[in-house]
């Protein structure tokens, strides 16, 4: 048990990969088999990450795990082996290992061919969110940002819909032409810095030409927006979310799509400070645009997957809103709404493909008086369905508002138009939502024999209704007491913040920050002498 | 001329194979050979046993860290690195080739015989900075390799393919020939370090005939690397080939030719000062054209071989970048990108062995479903081509990672970039590979001759997939033992390039 003592974050992250690879070499006959030892395989990963995770107290630098080891160099540059989990990616991680068996389970019948190879691919993707979530090596987190497209890729391709080949190598190729380019900015700054360490990589950022920064901070914005995904860089994104899988759907809205936020907070904010300042304002534009148009999009979808799909980046720009906000209050609205993404749409994705199964169609106009046949699955959609729209005790309520507010005291010049703007993206919201909502479960039964109505013999079982009673649990938990969620975030968010604004003029501002004390979900630690890490 | 055993043991790896070379036609007058399988068992298990014992004397020198110097050989540790190369390789092809021929039903000693002399040849021709000996083993790496693309004679188009690269080798030959000269007329000496030595002293470095000389030279290193203007036998001449010849061509012909690069081009041209960098540039605008050219254009292949020669012109473009960071790190690159290099091109086309596709029925089409039917070849596959497309965490990565880096780092940045887009696109084609594989149903037609004909037994070409395979996930695993262990070592040890 020493080694695991000792290497508690590479057990998690390695574990379900190496469970996957000896479920690829399980004969197809066995599939079922493999499909259970996948789904216990991932619940004792989310069981221990639990434990884990939540059971150590944060140390004096804020870290809860960390493993660091010298790798390699490679003649030249050193490698190290450094994963850690803190306040920034804690819940992040507990999403992942969270949705993953979740989804196992929602997802159980869905899927009739080689279901081994599929729980394999599910579990390598697992090893590749959890690493590029507890990396804090930036060669190290490359690596596991670009293997996660591997297991991905093959999830839509094989077991995807009609146009899946068509999807997946979009979502293949236009990922990687992100990641591409910045790895060229990761391998110029990499040579300055003298390493892939975050913290070397910041100093001599700071020493580079404003110039130079700048472009470098494209480069490493382009390859986390193209993830997020950000307006105009989310054209993968429908075709990817319509083709794939219910199961690659959910993991695919839930964990990695946060990745791009996640890599904003954890790397190019805190290494181009200047930088992200500057670029603060045209992102926070592009986002109230994702926002607006998402939405605006997502109405006139006849697909309730494509629908949910545009819905996503709506509310992903909300993510980029409150991160471009660069104040701390909208930051933690971020990384709440972040979760809240994750949980809602995972929950809608779920619900979607539990509907598809039953119904084998989609189209909103191939449904109507559903809420007839299957009360229980409409009271679920319904809850998440609110959740979704933001409703006041729901957890999309809470992260929308304080992105909101952290936009409008942000002190962009046009920062309260930004509010303004990005809150008819709420309204939006509600439009599109509760307009299909309205016509696929409300109305008349449709009789038609062709309907999709008309082939909904079940309500949710039991197992199904295991799935989503966590998955509400957490709306409500989140909506009612989103501090448990956003307290670990909120120190090193602050550290972040202050560090950022302290030293540095902010091109775009016409007049400083108004600070106003965010909400009164948790004191603002005002510590001023603290420096960004 | 006495030799040392030590030095007959240094000589020993160059000699094992020419032997086997010359008993193996002895076996093949046999007029069973075609009948008798113990012959063609005999005659594949001789050539085994020459490249196997040429590997054991190979490592032998290595783990003394011998590096005997005599006559015009330089056995350094270089050397070795090529002649390890090569003998697995030749090791990889022999196994491959064994399957391949008896599907195509065409199992002759002579293709052996070629393939022996040839690894001699290439031996030879990374073992010495002496111009003659470096001719010598130019030609004879080379000639074999003619006579293997058109060795299946019962195909016409091999035959083509076997003359297209047996005249544009002959004249590349010949450019080289024609540089040697020049250098020799200008300095007096056939050894072409000293070469450059002569030469700058004598303050002929500017000369139009040093510089035709140099160019002329680096025309013939440049064509067998098929780079860019250089390619056009590349897609003819492996499409004619057995597989297995294609690969081993693919693999070692490149892979000589870069490493008896690696030791010209640092210690003789660069030193040339004016002249260094102009080949320099030129070496620098052809990976341009080399990468641009070979990565558009397999985009548009239908048959997976072409689409294969394509790809492995656009990988000369990537290993030339490296000499265009010209840093001893990039130099390490290169010879680690040779290693995965070679695992992962033999591999791919050892599936096509593996797979059974025969003759001509090398389309993305005859793949289609084949990844789920074998899904341990489908699984080494997918290995080979992310690898290829440079993704992590495969071997194929760090390759590229490494030369990549070395170009940011001296200012080649524009380069970097043009390299991550070649990259990029690569991605696309490689990928069909794997959406023909796993992505597409077989198709009727394919379904409808697959219960026609007899299951595929290519046990040992799978075999050697699998063990590409390996080295390649190795190559992403334990990188730092190939860089540190092996590839760094014939750098600093045989040419002393990084202190």
């Amino acid at each position: 048990m020493t080694w695991l003592n000792l290497h508690p974050l590479t057990f998690l992250v390695f574990a379900p990969a190496l469970l996957g690879f000896l479920l690829m070499a399980l004969p197809h006959a066995l599939g079922k088999l493999a499909r259970m030892l996948g789904f216990l395989g991932a619940l004792a990963i989310f069981v221990l990450s639990l434990s884990w995770l939540l059971g150590h107290a944060p140390d004096a630098g804020g870290l809860i795990l960390a493993e660091r080891a010298s790798w390699f160099t490679l003649v030249g540059l050193p490698v190290d082996y450094a994963l850690a989990v803190d306040g920034l990616n804690l819940w992040l991680v507990i999403l992942t290992t969270f949705l993953v068996p979740l989804t196992m389970l929602g997802t159980w019948n869905s899927l009739k061919d080689r279901i081994g190879t599929f729980v394999a691919m599910f579990l390598l993707l697992e090893t590749g969110m959890l690493g590029a979530l507890v990396a804090q090596d930036l060669f190290v987190f490359y690596l596991f940002w670009e293997a996660m497209l591997i297991p991905m890729y093959f999830m839509i391709g094989v077991w995807g819909g009609d146009e899946r080949r068509y999807a997946a190598n979009k979502f293949f190729l236009y990922t990687l032409s992100g990641s591409l380019l910045w790895l060229v900015a990761l391998l110029y700054l990499a040579n300055k810095a003298g390493g892939f360490n975050p913290a070397l990589m910041a100093q001599a950022a700071s020493a580079l030409p404003f110039s130079v920064q700048g472009w470098l901070f494209i480069a490493f914005a382009v390859a986390f927006a193209i993830k997020v995904p950000l307006f105009p860089l989310h054209t993968w994104l429908p075709d990817a979310h319509v083709q794939a899988p219910t199961a690659g759907s959910v993991i695919l809205a839930g964990v990695l799509l946060k990745l791009g936020g996640y890599g904003f907070i954890r790397f190019a904010i805190p290494i181009f400070p200047q930088a992200a300042m500057h670029y603060a304002q045209p992102i926070a534009l592009l986002s109230v645009i994702a926002i607006v148009y998402g939405a605006l999009v997502a109405m006139v979808q006849r697909d309730i997957k494509k629908l949910v799909a545009y819905s996503s980046v709506s509310h992903m720009g909300f993510v980029m809103l409150g991160l471009a906000s660069m104040t701390v209050i909208g930051t933690q609205g971020a990384m709440l709404q972040m979760l809240n993404h994750g949980i809602s749409t995972g929950a809608l994705f779920l619900l979607v493909g539990m509907l598809y199964d039953r119904a084998h169609t989609r189209m909103i106009a191939d449904f109507g008086g559903v809420a007839v046949k299957m009360p229980i699955f409409t009271t679920f959609f319904l809850i998440v369905t609110l959740s979704s729209i933001g409703l006041p005790l729901t957890n999309g309520f809470v992260g929308e508002f304080w992105i909101l507010n952290g936009t409008f005291v942000s002190g962009f010049p046009w920062g309260r138009l930004y509010a303004c703007l990005a809150t008819s993206g709420v309204l939006l919201g509600a439009v599109y939502m509760l307009w299909m909502f309205m016509r696929v479960f409300w109305g008349p039964e449709n009789k038609d024999e062709d309907s999709g109505t008309h082939h909904l013999h079940t309500d949710l079982n039991a197992r199904e209704i295991a799935v989503m009673l966590p998955l509400v649990v957490l709306i409500v938990w989140m909506g009612v007491h989103p501090k448990t969620f956003v307290a670990a975030s909120e120190a090193p968010v602050t550290a972040l913040l202050q560090g950022i604004k302290a030293p540095a003029p902010r091109p775009f501002v016409l007049k400083p920050a108004v600070h106003e004390a965010p909400a009164a979900h948790a004191p603002e630690a005002p510590a001023a002498h603290e420096v960004h890490r | 001329m006495s030799l040392t055993p030590s030095q007959w043991a240094a000589l020993l790896p160059l000699l094992l194979p020419a032997l086997g070379a010359c008993l193996i036609p002895l076996m093949a007058l046999d007029k069973d050979q075609a009948s008798a399988k113990w012959i063609r068992g005999v005659m594949y298990g001789t050539a085994l046993l020459a490249v196997v014992a040429s590997f054991w004397y190979l490592t032998d020198l290595w783990r003394t860290g011998a590096q005997p110097s005599f006559f015009q050989l330089r056995m350094d540790r270089l050397a070795q690195f090529s002649g390890i190369f090569v003998v697995v390789a030749a090791a990889l092809t022999i196994l491959q080739s064994w399957d391949h021929f008896h599907q195509e039903g065409w199992v002759k000693g002579e293709t052996l015989s070629l393939l022996l002399f040839s690894v001699t040849g290439m031996m030879l021709f990374t073992a010495s900075t002496h111009f003659v000996t470096l001719f010598l083993g130019l030609e004879l790496f080379s000639i074999p390799l003619y006579a293997l693309v058109g060795t299946v004679r019962a195909r016409p188009e091999s035959a083509e393919g076997g003359m297209k690269y047996f005249l544009t080798g002959a004249v590349a030959s010949s450019c080289f020939l024609m540089g040697g000269v020049l250098i020799y007329g200008l300095s007096g000496t056939l050894d072409l370090s000293a070469a450059a030595g002569v030469i700058k002293a004598q303050g002929l470095a500017l000369d139009p005939l040093a510089l035709t000389g140099a160019a002329l030279l680096l025309l013939g290193f440049l064509f067998k690397v098929s780079a860019v203007p250089f390619h056009q036998w590349t897609p003819d001449a492996y499409e004619a080939s057995p597989h297995p010849i294609a690969g081993f061509m693919s693999v070692a012909t490149k892979g000589v030719a870069f490493i008896a690069l690696l030791r010209i081009f640092p210690s003789s041209l660069a030193p040339l000062t004016a002249v260094g960098v102009k080949m320099q540039a030129v070496v620098a605008v052809l990976a341009v054209a080399t990468l641009v050219l070979g990565n558009l254009t397999a985009l548009v292949q239908s048959n997976v071989k072409r689409m294969l020669a394509y790809s492995s012109i656009s990988h000369a473009g990537y290993l030339m970048l490296g000499f265009v960071a010209g840093t001893p790190a990039a130099h390490t690159g290169v010879l680690f990108y040779l290693v995965i290099y070679l695992a992962m091109n033999m591999g791919a086309f050892g599936l096509l062995t593996a797979f059974g596709l025969v003759g001509e029925k090398t389309t993305f089409e005859d793949l289609r479903g084949l990844g789920w039917k074998r899904p341990a070849m489908g699984f080494a596959a997918a290995v080979f081509m992310l690898s290829l497309a440079g993704i992590p965490p495969m071997g194929g990565f760090y390759g590229k990672y490494m030369i990549f880096r070395e170009l940011v780092a001296t200012g080649h940045v524009g380069m970097a970039i043009l390299g991550v887009l070649a990259s990029l696109v690569s991605a696309y084609y490689y990928l069909r590979f794997l959406v023909a594989l796993f992505l597409q149903a077989p198709s009727a037609e394919a379904e409808r001759l697959a219960s026609d004909r007899p299951v595929v037994h290519a046990p040992l070409a799978g075999a050697t997939v699998l063990v590409c395979a390996a080295i390649v996930l190795a190559g992403g695993f334990l990188q730092f033992a190939l860089v540190d262990g092996f590839a760094k070592r014939a750098l600093v040890e045989g040419l002393g390039l990084i202190r």
